[in-house]
């Protein structure tokens, strides 16, 4: 154990961020277009991944013919230490780069690889993920949404909820049931559905921070035809995709949080110089300087088990810490919004107020408005108690019943 | 930040796992505490196997594998509530012998202690440890070329069966630190009626207690830095102990909640089970994964070890803290029994929770030092 890389390493680091240096969009560019969805792509977004690609540093673990540099996994550590520093994210896409890009390589005909990989790499299209149903949020196994199965076509009933970017997307990723009569975890197919295909009606809901705020949809797909080559995988495998498979790309998203964490931090070391509700500076209060200290110390445990998971990870283990690092950093982040808001006392009220909140890319948020986000961060992507259910289970291997 | 165990860490950690799981069974730690007994394990395999002596210069015949090997050790002494000198001795007496001492008293108190021929003890001000000062309550004054001693030092781990007594004074009439080394028999030791009978606390007092150059450690009223340094690792050390015992205790509380069945199911099938023993796993490895860190930055050297060995005891105290609590609430009624080894863990936890300052005052040490 030790706290420093090897000098080829840091080598890397330096050339990285170099790179970055001059290639990083501007403050103006990114505030000038905010990402208003996590599928929308203006023009400075799509040029920016554009650039990472032709670079080699869109997905630099991957090999040079699909746009990569086969970094070694130390090096692509420091590569997502170094991305999660800027304040661009590296794509405006999550979806499509992080989960549906590496599922086309591994899993996808070579016909689905020619016509969607490199555009998707290049930011050409973007993409929604079709996972969760009314009737089907943590118990995804449970989705209903039907494909009929024709020897040259699937048709597609039903309806999708929560789906980040539907109104954006160019196209979906899209867990359907082709197999009604078979157990509940088999019969699931993935299909890549065009957007723009008819029968497809999109209805967005905003969120409860600001009624023009929209990520999440309702996607209704009513006798919608899929052509039969855009079946991802073997018919029922869909379910092996949604699983295990995409640990690699989900491995280094804690960075991201982390280093948002410690930006918080910095702000409500920022917020303790203020003067609070009684007129004392926040800072002088012992139970903020006590709520601090803690918070600081789960921020930086973030890392550290962040990188203790990696160093499991690079060695080929199985690693629990996805689970944990989701479960415990976004409640950590709801911690640290609550604990501006309540120092903040009235003054929490006034979204206008300017001592506020995170400095992220489209400018200053106020504390109360980055709290109501942190909301989501316990629900989405496999809600706090199914994580809670995952570590019982699976880590600590105690009975499902 | 490389979190890998190394080959030959990995190594020293497996054979010093099954070396304990032999020689330090739990009725080991029952028997000292139910019938007073002072077994010769595990300090004795310690002693022939150098684990005294890993964190040691090879100058001083130890075998220089750095704090992130010592800590591993101490983890499965923790795992293992191992009782007996290896804490005080090898972690508190001899950083400080370490970080002040001359050469020649390198060779005269770490040499044996880092042979296992030597119980050392640490004598701090473990109120005012977490902020790494020296309270009234013990003083040096100068005398000629010698110091004398007076006052009390409290919660002195094995203070009154060690050999010698590494001690932080106050230099009277300043507010300087001095650190010395007395022989235990000069001092009057009252044992603590302690809440872990494993773990032998005492209050020392000292009357006048004379203390001649040679036991001086470096120049009194400078001595501060040296002493924040040794408590820094004797911190990390706390915290590490304190992780392997909280380790233990989860595996206990996950091994009870397969084993033990109602309504027709183990009672680790029932999610309220489920989530809190998911949270114990949360809390052991955001402990251990903070002290790893620590003793890295100790280790190391580096700029954030102060903030470092705070934020491991913070988070030691977060999980004992949890671990106790949900770990005999899962017990359910055999949990609070005499008879139940969980008792044994708990009490250890919580006496490293007090032991160089507590969790609380940590998180007050760590917003001094981020300037909250």
């Amino acid at each position: 154990m030790k706290l420093h890389y090897d000098t080829e390493t840091e080598a890397f680091r330096a050339e990285l961020r170099a790179w970055l240096e001059a290639n990083q969009p501007t403050l103006e560019e990114m505030r000038a277009a905010p990402l208003t969805s996590s599928a929308h792509m203006p023009d400075w977004a799509r040029r920016w991944q554009q650039r990472l690609f032709d670079a080699g540093l869109l997905v630099p673990g991957w090999p040079p013919d699909l746009g990569g540099r086969n970094l070694s996994p130390v090096q692509q550590l420091v590569y997502h230490e170094e991305m999660a520093k800027i304040a661009a994210e590296r794509t405006a896409n999550p979806q499509g780069l992080g989960i549906i890009a590496p599922s086309i390589r591994d899993y996808g005909s070579e016909f689905l690889k020619e016509r969607y990989l490199r555009p998707t790499l290049r930011a050409e299209v973007t993409w929604c993920l079709g996972m969760s149903e009314p009737g089907a949020g943590s118990d995804l196994a449970s989705l209903s949404t039907r494909a009929e199965v024709h020897d040259d076509r699937f048709v597609v009933n039903g309806q999708k909820i929560w789906t980040s970017g539907a109104h954006h997307a160019d196209h979906c990723f899209c867990f359907v049931r082709t197999d009604p009569d078979a157990p509940k975890h088999q019969g699931i197919s993935v299909v890549i559905i065009d957007m723009k295909a008819p029968g497809i009606s999109v209805r967005p809901l905003p969120e409860l921070t600001n009624p023009d705020h929209v990520d999440f949809n309702e996607v209704f797909f009513d006798d919608v035809v899929v052509p039969r080559d855009h079946l991802v995988g073997t018919l029922g495998d869909g379910w092996s995709l949604s699983t295990g498979s995409l640990a690699h790309e989900r491995g280094m998203m804690w960075l991201r949080s982390a280093e948002r964490l410690d930006r918080a931090i910095g702000h409500l070391l920022e917020l303790g110089r203020d003067p609070g509700p009684d007129g004392r500076r926040i800072g002088e209060d012992g139970s903020f300087r006590d709520a601090v200290a803690s918070l600081y110390v789960d921020a930086q445990a973030m890392w550290f088990m962040g990188y203790r998971g990696f160093a499991s990870f690079a060695r080929g283990r199985v690693s629990p810490e996805h689970s944990v690092l989701k479960l415990f950093g976004s409640e950590v982040s709801q911690r640290a919004a609550r604990i501006a808001t309540e120092a903040q006392g009235t003054d929490a009220l006034d979204v206008e107020y300017e001592s506020c909140g995170y400095d992220e890319s489209f400018g200053r948020l106020p504390w109360m408005t980055q709290y109501l986000h942190t909301y989501r961060m316990t629900i989405a992507a496999g809600t706090s108690e199914i994580q809670r259910n995952i570590i019982a289970q699976r880590v600590l291997g105690l009975p499902r019943r | 930040m490389d979190f890998e165990v190394t080959p030959e860490e990995q190594e020293l950690v497996d054979s010093v796992r099954s070396v304990l799981a032999y020689e330090c069974p739990t009725t080991l730690v029952r028997d000292i505490v139910e019938n007073d007994s002072t077994p010769e394990q595990p300090w004795k395999s310690a002693r022939e196997l150098g684990w005294a002596s890993i964190d040691l210069p090879e100058r001083v015949g130890g075998l220089a594998l750095g704090l992130t090997a010592l800590g591993l050790v101490v983890e499965e002494h923790g795992r293992r509530i191992a009782p007996g000198p290896f804490l005080a001795t090898v972690t508190q007496f001899l950083p400080l012998v370490c970080e002040a001492g001359a050469p020649h008293q390198l060779q005269r108190f770490a040499k044996p202690a880092g042979a296992g021929e030597l119980r050392g003890a640490l004598a701090v001000d473990h109120g005012r440890a977490a902020q790494h000062e020296t309270g009234e309550s013990l003083r040096a004054r100068r005398e000629g070329d010698t110091w004398c001693l007076s006052g009390e030092s409290s919660y002195v781990l094995d203070g009154d069966v060690a050999d010698e007594i590494a001690v932080a004074a106050r230099v009277a009439g300043g507010d300087g630190v001095g650190l010395f080394v007395v022989p235990q028999g000069e001092v009057l030791a009252r044992r603590v009626v302690a809440f872990d009978a494993s773990r032998p606390l005492a209050h020392l007092r000292f009357d006048g207690v004379r203390v001649g150059p040679d036991r001086v450690l470096g120049t009194p009223g400078e001595s501060s830095r040296a002493l924040s340094r040794a408590l820094e690792r004797a911190t990390v050390a706390a915290a590490l102990e304190c992780v392997g015992a909280c380790q233990t205790l989860l595996e206990m509380t996950i091994e009870h909640a397969r084993n033990r069945r109602q309504f027709d199911r183990p009672i680790g099938a029932f999610q309220a089970v489920q989530h809190k023993c998911a949270d114990m796993f949360v809390q052991v490895e955001k402990a251990r994964a903070t002290a790893y860190f620590a003793m890295m930055a100790v280790a190391e050297d580096d700029p954030r070890r102060a903030l470092a060995a705070s934020m491991a005891k913070a988070a030691a105290s977060d999980c004992q803290r949890l671990v106790c609590e949900d770990g005999i609430q899962i017990h359910g009624g055999m949990g609070y029994t005499w008879e139940s080894d969980v008792q044994l863990f708990v009490k250890r936890a919580k006496t490293l929770e007090a032991l160089f300052g507590t969790g609380q005052a940590h998180r007050r040490r760590i917003a001094d030092l981020l300037g909250v």
